[in-house]
């Protein structure tokens, strides 16, 4: 049995999952205290087929980033996989800090019509900082917290890819 | 009648879902089309459905489908002899009409004076009040004393809406429910409007209750005829934008909706209207209709109106600009209830943002009653610089209950990998029990935002542990067997091979 932890609300619950290949596609999948059967198949587009224990679901993953999406009929659930080498890593290393330099990013690609400030202007949480216009839509990138703009990395009329760094907060 | 003008090639002026739409009609009529496109949209939709295509500009619409000059380029490069404008866009561009004109090409759209006779809503609002339509009461002209507005309000009835003149954004704006209070709403009014726009004049609207968004669509052909086609709802808004559209609406009886169809087609007649067109109206808690606008272009909610009718605009459209004539108003029957969803690239979990990006794989709806208009594709990257509708779902059944749990059934079978979109926030909406009451107004989204935006259910968190740790497990063992086989006798073969039996290996079961 192969185990993984599931870290779920940003870190705050985890789970244990343990896995047992027993025939092609079929496994025997332990999540916390309860046994499932699960029959998985994979279609080639990404998205997972599973029966678990002749219940059916279509399960799509997106783990282009650090978090792994998970989306069940329309819920989705981010959250965070390690196995028991990763988890002893993470343990290893201090928590990462919610003080300090905080990055504003763009949320999806789009162009800046608007920045709003410049380095060494105090803003407080919630202030909008750049505005980046996609889709015919404007949208203010605000400040994490309240503190100083430390960088600021783009001008007005730039195009921006999805999580471009915009500008930074300390 | 014969047609006087025929119609050898049409160029559409627009992209995305109404570009195809207008293409498939054209299709079927065996009429040749000529897309457009700007450099955001080679890979587009349009472009492939189209006959020919012509490169009009840099992604910015302004700079593309926006540009009058390139559009009559494109025409004359193909030698379309008309062009359909679609919505948005150029769709109510008078200049447009006119340019087209002067080059002796035909626009599938009304004539310039009826666009610039409902263009801007001062004076639409006066034409229709001339031609006797009923407009919102309110007065023309800012008051220049207190008592006169005051005796105004009397004389329309409170509550009443006290607006600046040079208004926007809700400033300088204050709604009156009683004489009594008129006096210090009057002077905070003109106080806000002096601090926001250094104009402090103030004029007043009559408020209308808990007000539904109901429009007629008409149709007038080139030889006097004028039908109208029913109505539509378009209450279920969000920040002015349309997200839900239904047809008919449970507000009106048949005689409410005959005097408003009539009332429709005095509005159409009176600006010399021709072709698709429709007639914005506002139906107050007490069932008083008023002219809100006119839209001089096709919609994008039509197909409820096709839908009900079984009839196709487009085709409709393109018969009166050949100056065909239009069908009796008898002739006109309707069957049954269409609703409509606008699926758009947005997360109404994060405010609405905005999702363009890769469609990695898409499975659309089918199914009894189900129609998809859409203008993406699966592998087509959905570009930043335009609207961020990608889809319309409409479902017809022959009752209103069975039309939304259609709809609610095709938006579950909808899949859409790679963007964010709002399916989900779609069903949740049709499943409110104030949209399936009907009782429901366009203060619906902001009145039910919470409600809205369906937290995960936590039943299915176990099974996403479970799919997440199978696909990890699987990626992890299909990696090892990889290696396994690299090692084994990769060295000697080649990339085509090699990637022959990892396939082989994959298909073979994991």
């Amino acid at each position: 049995m192969k185990t993984y932890v599931a870290l779920l609300d940003g870190g705050k619950r985890e789970v244990t999952v343990g896995v047992t290949r027993l025939a092609t596609g079929q496994y025997e999948v332990r999540v916390g205290d309860e046994v499932h059967r699960v029959d998985a198949y994979a279609h080639d587009y990404g998205t997972l087929s599973l029966l678990v224990d002749t219940r059916s679901y279509s399960a799509m993953l997106d783990d282009r980033g650090a978090k792994v999406h998970v989306q069940v009929d329309g819920s989705v659930f981010p959250l965070e996989l390690l196995d028991e080498r990763k988890l002893r890593m993470r343990r290893a290393s201090p928590r990462a800090s919610v003080e300090g330099r905080r990055a504003v990013t763009a949320p999806m690609p789009g162009r800046v019509v608007k920045v709003l400030v410049a380095p060494g202007d105090a803003v407080r949480a919630g202030q909008p900082l750049v505005v980046v216009e996609a889709m015919k839509m404007e949208n203010e990138m605000r400040s994490p917290k309240d503190g100083k703009v430390v960088e600021v990395r783009v001008v007005e009329g730039q195009a921006v890819e999805g999580s471009a760094l915009l500008c930074a907060v300390e | 009648m014969s047609p006087t003008r025929p119609i050898e090639k049409v160029l559409v002026a627009n992209r995305g879902e109404i570009a195809v739409r207008v293409m498939r009609t054209c299709r079927e009529m065996r009429i040749p089309t000529v897309a457009v496109y700007s450099e955001a949209d080679r890979g587009a939709l349009h472009v492939r459905k189209a006959d020919e295509a012509v490169f009009i500009g840099p992604a910015p619409a302004r700079e593309s489908y926006l540009s009058i000059e390139r559009i009559l380029d494109a025409c004359r490069r193909t030698g379309a002899d008309a062009v359909h404008p679609g919505y948005g866009f150029l769709s109510e561009n008078a200049e447009l009409a006119r340019a087209l004109d002067r080059a002796g090409i035909a626009l599938i759209g009304p004539p310039a004076a009826a666009m610039d006779a409902m263009g801007v809503k001062t004076t639409a609002r006066r034409n229709m009040a001339a031609a006797g339509v009923p407009v919102v009461p309110g007065s023309e002209e800012p008051f220049a004393e207190e008592a006169e507005a005051r005796a105004f309000a009397e004389r329309i009835g409170f509550p009443v809406m006290i607006k600046a003149a040079a208004g926007g954004g809700g400033k300088g704006m204050k709604k009156c429910d009683r004489a009594e209070d008129f006096a210090a709403l009057w002077q905070s009014a003109r106080r806000e409007a002096t601090a926001a726009f250094g104009d402090d004049r103030l004029y007043l609207e009559k408020f209308l209750e808990k007000p539904r968004h109901v429009e007629i669509q008409v149709f007038a052909d080139q030889h006097g005829n004028c039908v109208w086609l029913g109505e539509r709802e378009c209450s279920v808004q969000r920040r002015q934008q349309k997200v839900i559209e239904e047809t008919p609406s449970v507000v009106l009886d048949d005689r409410l909706r005959e005097a408003m169809g009539e009332v429709a087609v005095r509005a159409a007649r009176a600006v010399g209207y021709v072709g698709a067109g429709t007639v914005e109206l506002l139906v107050d808690a007490h069932r008083n209709f008023y002219f809100l606008e006119m839209n001089t272009r096709l919609q994008v909610e039509h197909p409820v109106t096709e839908m009900v009718t079984g009839l196709d605009l487009v085709r409709m459209q393109l018969e009166v600009a050949r100056g065909e004539p239009i069908l009796a108003q008898e002739q006109v029957q309707r069957r049954g209830h269409a609703i409509e969803a606008r699926v758009y690239a947005e997360d109404p979990a994060r405010g609405f943002l905005p999702q363009p990006g890769k469609i990695t794989y898409l499975r659309v709806p089918g199914g009894p009653g189900i129609r998809d208009d859409s203008g993406v594709y699966a592998g087509w990257v959905v570009p930043q610089w335009y609207d961020p509708m990608i889809s319309k779902l409409v479902a017809w059944a022959p009752t209103r209950p069975q039309a939304i749990d259609r709809l609610i059934r095709a938006l579950g079978e909808y899949v859409v990998h790679g963007i964010g979109t709002n399916l989900g926030w779609l069903a949740a909406a049709l499943d409110h029990p104030e949209f399936r009451s009907g009782d429901y107004d366009t203060g619906f989204c902001a009145r039910n935002a919470k409600a809205l935006v369906r937290p995960p259910d936590p039943s299915l968190e176990r099974v996403a542990l479970v799919a997440a740790a199978v696909a990890a497990f699987k990626r992890e063992r299909d990696a090892a067997e990889a290696h396994a086989a690299r090692a084994g006798q990769g060295a000697a073969r080649s990339g085509w091979a090699r990637a022959g039996r990892l396939r082989a290996l994959r298909g073979g079961g994991r």
